[in-house]
């Protein structure tokens, strides 16, 4: 139970810099993920926190004292890598009781504890087995394994999920999810898969280009981005320029009525996001429906759940997921209804 | 998983059956006039097989032969083996605690000038042996080194220096530095990450870079023959003294063979160790 914080952390590899200001308060027990696109800052800041790497500027604190001095293997922290970095010529009994080892802990405790941690992670049958002998998820509940019976006061994971094929990934994520709250260990983990990020953590961090662009819950991130740069990465989104009436949004096929208009100027330009599956698509016009418009489809691509539409609306071209109970074809008439609380406006800027 | 060898040929075209007779007849043909000749008291020309034999007349010389006089103290065998062994040793502990940090840098850091440094690594390969010899001979004498055991260690270092580096670059850039970080954040020391990590992961290479240098180290001639100035005799050495007459009589051919020995069990070692490391790893990658 560590509460971590980062405080005006700044850090440059020579004149690149990489990380720029970063305030990050993590609570004690929490799972955080980091977000954003490679080359975004994400894995330096895990290993700053590591003390792999030491930032240029600014503080890391754990509980609250300054971290910064502290050599790295007397932070007391975990981290798994992404590829596991398991030491290949070391069966997974002694890859797991490693840190034990090297810390000289007496044979019977070391014993008891790995017991007890191939007991958690399922792995007893396997104890004997070398890294090149394991699978992708075998490989990769060792090195948390690894980690974890060092009792880590932070553990830390670099793309977690990224190496597993997509049957193994929900699985290893509900396995995750369940050691995080048993261990109730204050969890950090990388990633630049949005899905990911929302599925695991109790709040995500969106990092672009060195700068943490927001901290918050994954419904906040997702419903409520502070920023069109956020909005943009979290999903398929439709984003329009528009102009700003009498409660209203001048955008170019339609004046949609819009929640939120008060906080702007009238005539000022913003950018409009609504998101794809947050649009309704109909094959007949409700009477006295808010922002209907008419459109023609132009592409309708088959997911199993759903059906991703183009629509032409006038001159734009609007994204549209819908459960697939009824796939349309291309050319048919349809009309959208565009709820009014679930269109975001964001300030023009020079992002 | 290795595929199973079968016992006979006869899977084999007679293409086949040729090129590999002539690849063994050609690595294993040259020995086989030397086991004849170090067994032999007289053999002459146009004969196919020696007419008289060592053993024939071991009796009645006065003076011993052949391999009788190899294997005995007149021989200077054994002070060569011993004196081979023990610079191969040197040689080649001493060149792994250069190359072993210096590789490491040269696989992982890059600065300025890196590459015209790995340029000059090679020189020492490219320069003729006599003229390194010769330099290092007029030096060391000045400095009392010539005719010692450390003036041929050094020597010895120059080309074995170049292999060495590069083999344990190349071994250090295939691991990655994740496993040594890893091993910092499991609260490892920077002595219990190099034994416990980063040695026996660099256990093949250095295997084989150890091998190669000792195999190096107990062929050189010219610079052992240059700086040992026949005080320090190596296999080599004592080789080149015994046929530079111009003939290979018994005791000669018995040296050769000796002078062969070390090479060979050095290549069965190594043929095992690698196997067993294969094994030890388990299956693929």
């Amino acid at each position: 139970m560590t509460q971590v914080q980062l405080r005006a952390v700044r850090k440059e590899f020579g004149s690149f810099v990489a990380l720029e200001h970063i305030d990050l308060n993590i609570a004690s027990g929490e799972l955080v993920a980091l977000l954003g696109p490679s080359g975004c800052g994400k894995t330096t800041t895990l290993r700053m926190i590591s003390g792999l790497d030491n930032p240029t500027d600014g503080e890391i604190l754990f509980d609250g004292k300054d971290v910064s001095d502290v050599p790295v293997r007397d932070r007391n922290v975990g981290m798994v890598f992404q590829r596991y970095a398991l030491f290949p010529h070391m069966n997974v009994e002694k890859n797991i009781t490693f840190g034990l080892r090297v810390r000289n802990i007496p044979a019977e405790e070391v014993e008891a504890r790995l017991e007890e941690i191939l007991d958690i992670v399922q792995l007893t049958q396997f104890r004997h087995r070398f890294p090149a002998q394991l699978s992708g998820g075998q490989m990769q509940r060792v090195a948390i394994a690894r980690t974890l019976i060092t009792k880590p006061s932070v553990l830390m994971m670099d793309e977690p999920l990224a190496n597993l094929d997509t049957n193994l990934r929900g699985e290893m994520r509900r396995f995750i999810r369940d050691l995080q709250q048993r261990f109730n260990i204050t969890t950090i983990f990388v990633t630049h898969d949005q899905v990911e990020a929302m599925e695991l953590s109790d709040r995500v961090a969106v990092l672009f280009d060195g700068r943490l662009e927001q901290f918050d819950t994954p419904d906040a991130i997702y419903h409520r981005p502070d920023k069109i740069s956020v909005a943009k990465f979290m999903g398929a989104s439709n984003i329009f320029q528009g102009t700003i009436g009498d409660g209203v949004v001048k955008a170019g096929f339609a004046d949609l009525a819009v929640t939120g208009t008060q906080q702007f100027d009238a005539g000022e330009q913003v950018d409009v996001m609504v998101r794809s599956e947050a649009i309704r698509l109909l094959k007949q016009p409700q009477d006295g429906a808010a922002n209907q418009v008419e459109g023609e489809i132009r592409t309708s691509d088959f997911f199993g759940a759903t059906v991703s539409y183009t629509v032409q609306v006038g001159d734009h071209q609007l994204n549209v997921d819908e459960h697939s109970t009824e796939k349309l074809d291309p050319g048919s008439r349809v009309f959208l209804q565009l709820p009014g609380d679930r269109i975001w406006l964001f300030p023009k800027r020079a992002n | 998983m290795a595929r199973k060898a079968t016992n006979t040929f006869t899977h084999l075209s007679p293409f086949q059956r040729f090129y590999l007779i002539a690849v063994a007849g050609l690595i294993v043909g040259p020995f086989i006039p030397l086991i004849i000749q170090s067994l032999a008291f007289r053999w002459a020309w146009p004969n196919l097989l020696p007419t008289v034999w060592w053993m024939e007349q071991r009796e009645r010389s006065p003076i011993p032969l052949a391999w009788d006089y190899v294997l005995s103290p007149y021989s200077r065998v054994y002070e060569a083996t011993f004196n081979t062994m023990v610079i191969g040793l040197a040689v080649t502990v001493i060149c792994l605690a250069i190359c072993l940090p210096a590789a490491r840098v040269l696989a992982r850091e890059s600065f300025r000038g890196k590459s015209s440094f790995e340029f000059f690594l090679s020189l020492p390969l490219i320069v003729p042996e006599a003229a390194i010899g010769i330099a290092l001979l007029m030096i060391f004498i000045n400095l009392g080194l010539a005719g010692s055991y450390f003036g041929i260690i050094i020597a010895h270092l120059i080309p074995t220096i170049p292999y060495m580096v590069r083999m344990l670059t190349a071994v250090y850039q295939g691991l990655g530095r994740e496993f040594e970080e890893q091993a910092m954040i499991l609260g490892a020391t920077r002595w219990q990450i190099l034994r416990m990590v980063t040695l026996p992961m660099l256990m093949p290479g250095v295997v084989a870079g150890a091998l190669f240098t000792f195999l190096v180290s107990s062929n050189i001639f010219l610079l052992t023959f240059f700086l040992g100035q026949g005080k320090i005799i190596t296999l080599p050495t004592l080789l080149f003294s015994k046929i530079s007459g111009g003939t290979l009589d018994a005791s000669a051919a018995g040296i050769t063979l000796i002078v062969s020995l070390p090479g060979i069990i050095l290549l069965i070692i190594s043929e095992r160790f690698i196997k067993e490391e294969a094994f030890g790893k388990g299956f693929g990658n």
